[in-house]
This record gives C-alpha cells, sequence and structure tokens, in this order.
C-alpha cells in the first residue's frame, strides 16, 4: 500500500457570523467596538501592540511579536532598505509613506496593498490577544504610513478570532506560541514544505515562533502555522516543558494532546490530526476577552502561575462591562 | 499599475465572469473580494478555495520537474501556476500570485460556463496576477 507522506492540518475554520452578531458586539475588544462607532482616529494601545485608527477603520497594526510592513518588505528583496528608509524620513510627516513608496515607482500598489493587509492583519492578532492589561486610546493624527487600505474594526475581530481557531485546529495547545521550540528527532518524518524546513531549520531549542519568524522575515501567523502543523506532525515540540504552565482551560488538552504521536504510529492521516471536524471552539470555551481563555496565543506564562483570585475576576468583569458601556 | 481593487474588477470583465476574490491560503483569509461568492458566503468560499490551493501547492506530486535544489529562492517561486475546477454550470480558476515578500496569495475568479471562455480567462489571470506585484 502507497502511504502518502504529509501532513495535512484540518480545514481551515469558516466562524458563525450568525452567533457573533447575536453577542452584540465582536467579542475581542469592546473599547474597539465602541471607537470604530464613534469614526475615531487615533492609536489603541493594548498589552501586546497597537492598533491605529482612521475614522474609525484600521489602517496599521503593530505588535512587537510580529515583523513590521518594513521588515517584511526588505527582508526578502521586495524593497531596498534604503528606499523604505528615504520613503520614511521623506514622507512620514506627511502621513503618506504608502502613497510615496509607489509614486516614487519603488512598489508596485499592488505588491504594497497585498504586503500592506497581510502584515495588518498579521499584527493584529498578536494585538487582539487576550491581555491582562486595560488598553489605551490616544486621539491623534492617523498613523505616518497613510491610509493605504483600511479595514473595518468588524472584519478584523472576526478574522484573529477566525486565526485561534485555525491555530486551534491544528494542534490545541495555546501556550506553545510563546516559549522556545525544540526538534523531536524521532524516525518516520512525514515530507515537509519548504516553508516549513525553512522553519525547522530554525528550530534550536532556543527561539520562539516569533523568533523564527522574525529572522526569515516571514508573517509571524503564518509561522504559527507552520510551527503547529509541524507539532502535530511530531517534529517540533516545546523545548522546556517543565516550565510550561498551561493555563486552567488547556490543562487536559496539554495532557492527552500535548505530546508527539508515538513514533510507531506515524504522524500522518487523518486520525491522529488533533482536533479534526471538531467545532471550532472545541474546548467548550466560548471565546471572550478573558485572558483565561488564552486561546491561540498566550504570553510567555510565568513559572508558577497563579490561581485564580475571584477578586481579580470581579475586577476584570467590572472592567469588561465598564468598557461595553 | 493597478491595486487589488482594479484588478479583481479587470477580471470581472472576462466574459461570464460571476465572482472574483484574492486569498491568501494560509490562515483563508480574502483580502479583496468582487462580485458574488460561490455558495452565498464570502467568507466561506474564500476558506474552501484556500484548501484547496493550499494542498495542491504543497503536494510534491504537482512541483514542477526542473527544480534541483536551492532552496534559498524557492519562497518566490511557486511550485504550481493554477488549478481549474469545473463543474456543471462553472468554472473556478484559481491562479497563484507570485510575491517576493512572504505571501500565499491567490486569484479566484467564478465563471459561468455558458458565457466562460476557459483559455482566455487563464491567459488574463496569468497576466493580472503578474501585473499585480510587479511594476
Amino acid at each position: 500500500m502507497t502511504v502518502v507522506r504529509t501532513t495535512e492540518p484540518p480545514r481551515l475554520p469558516v466562524r458563525d457570523k450568525a452567533a457573533a452578531r447575536a453577542r452584540g458586539w465582536g467579542g475581542v475588544s469592546p473599547m474597539l467596538t465602541r471607537l470604530a462607532a464613534e469614526r475615531a482616529t487615533g492609536v489603541l494601545v493594548r498589552e501586546h501592540g497597537t492598533l491605529h485608527l482612521a475614522e474609525g477603520l484600521v489602517v496599521q497594526a503593530e505588535s512587537r511579536h510580529a515583523p513590521g510592513l518594513g521588515a517584511l518588505l526588505t527582508a526578502h528583496g521586495t524593497l531596498a532598505p534604503e528606499a523604505w528608509h528615504q520613503a520614511v524620513n521623506e514622507a512620514a510627516d506627511h502621513h503618506r509613506v504608502g502613497r510615496h513608496l509607489v509614486d516614487a515607482g519603488h512598489l508596485p500598489l499592488g505588491a504594497l496593498e497585498l504586503c500592506h493587509l497581510a502584515a495588518l492583519y498579521d499584527a493584529a492578532y498578536f494585538v487582539l490577544a487576550p491581555s491582562s492589561t486595560p488598553p489605551r486610546f490616544r486621539y491623534g493624527p492617523v498613523h505616518w504610513l497613510g491610509s493605504v487600505r483600511p479595514v473595518p474594526v468588524e472584519a478584523l475581530e472576526r478574522e484573529t478570532l477566525r486565526r485561534r481557531d485555525v491555530l486551534h485546529r491544528i494542534w490545541p495547545h495555546p501556550g506553545m506560541d510563546g516559549i522556545p521550540l525544540a526538534r523531536t528527532h524521532l524516525p518516520g518524518t512525514p515530507a515537509l514544505t519548504r516553508r516549513q524546513l525553512a522553519v525547522l531549520e530554525m528550530v534550536d531549542g532556543v527561539r520562539t515562533a516569533t523568533d523564527i519568524a522574525r529572522a526569515l522575515g516571514h508573517l509571524a501567523f503564518h509561522t504559527l502555522v507552520d510551527v503547529r502543523r509541524l507539532t502535530a506532525a511530531g517534529v517540533v515540540t516545546t523545548a522546556a516543558p517543565a516550565r510550561v504552565q498551561p493555563p486552567p482551560g488547556g490543562t487536559r488538552i496539554a495532557s492527552d494532546r500535548g505530546q508527539p504521536p508515538p513514533p510507531d504510529q506515524p504522524p500522518t492521516g487523518h486520525a491522529q490530526l488533533p482536533g479534526r471536524g471538531r467545532p471550532p471552539q472545541g474546548r467548550g470555551q466560548p471565546h471572550r476577552p478573558d485572558p483565561a481563555g488564552a486561546d491561540g496565543y498566550a504570553p510567555p506564562v510565568p513559572a508558577e502561575p497563579l490561581p485564580p483570585d475571584p477578586h481579580i475576576t470581579l475586577l476584570k468583569r467590572l472592567r469588561d462591562a465598564l468598557e461595553a458601556l | 499599475m493597478p491595486g487589488i481593487d482594479e484588478c479583481l474588477l479587470e477580471a470581472m470583465r472576462l466574459p461570464g465572469a460571476r465572482g472574483a476574490a484574492l486569498i491568501d491560503w494560509t490562515s483563508g483569509l480574502a483580502l479583496g473580494t468582487v462580485g458574488e461568492s460561490p455558495g452565498g458566503d464570502q467568507e466561506t468560499a474564500a476558506a474552501e478555495a484556500a484548501e484547496i490551493a493550499r494542498l495542491a501547492a504543497e503536494q510534491h506530486a504537482f512541483a514542477p520537474d526542473d527544480d534541483p535544489e536551492a532552496p534559498a529562492a524557492a519562497d518566490t517561486e511557486l511550485p504550481v501556476e493554477d488549478l481549474i475546477v469545473s463543474n456543471r454550470d462553472s468554472y473556478h480558476v484559481l491562479r497563484f500570485v507570485g510575491s517576493s515578500f512572504d505571501g500565499s496569495v491567490f486569484l479566484h475568479l467564478w465563471l459561468a460556463r455558458a458565457e466562460g471562455n476557459l483559455a482566455l480567462a487563464r491567459i488574463r489571470l496569468g497576466e493580472m496576477a503578474e501585473r499585480l506585484v510587479l511594476a
């Protein structure tokens, strides 16, 4: 019998829009929903990054976990670094760096729009990750890049939630995105794509998925997908599992699904794929802006996570309710 | 020098065009859509098209022969140019867009079978995909 040795991830999820509407708001950031409604211009600062708004639309997102537009454009020679710096120097004051790059002939408009959207959704995924600090908003001028292709808040939130589902379906281990990765060296390595091979070469027991994305000039979310697929295939594992304390909701999953498949079972095929065919919110936890539900991305977990304090939980619920007003 | 919208509108001018979209196959996100969506829902159509595009792009069986090694240059090279799915009443043409930055993007054109010209659509989509990212 011929065995197809590839790692097939589960199907891409589609969010239930009726359920999202029933909740009344996007379910990611009530403050952002309100800012969109009042067509605010300025910058929303959250724990993992910033969202820049113009007239209530998101024009740019920046996170330390994701490579910026400049890094993406210059990493693979799409744009010469000098051209990028020159455009930033000359046009940042007028908030039209993007336009300047196109007008000066450095970059086709299509490539700028593609890369800009890719970078925006990429960073926004991390910015909108559950946070433990309250968001702040500063009214102010438009981002220096200018308005290349603004994205409605609703679309950004829905896509962010869908991306959490994408990762969760491939390998349900929310804690693994921010911690160092190591190779497993198990026999029976499945056939890997060139992208996966490039990622695998960077896995050294020290780098996290974010470090790998930055080193390769890849989109951070796409790298998370690569890493989770490699993990599901049993090729990559977290470097120091002893240090990792999954959040309370993830304990069961970490215990019965967090280990690579045993070597006598080829880690391929449909049966071994975790989460295949399960509903998007397979752990029975609804997506809420709640730090405990750190689905898809979790910030580096402290060595000794605090038990959930009822007072803190109450305060967080109060905060969320106030933000929703 | 067209942007995403101009590119999709140009695709819609092809005879029989019902809908066009620009989709990222890793995430399943539609970066732009024009016209109708197959199945009626844009997000579902994008996710489903992304599935088949990713499968085609990643299977070694569909990669060209003259591909000795050089994984360094592989980022910009697409193993597959396009995919055609036909059914009783329509054609779907999926054209991969080569981009030098880390993107995984393709054009999805939905054509009514009675009016559509598959050969023409294939040639035009190839030109559009090139113009979108090349000056």
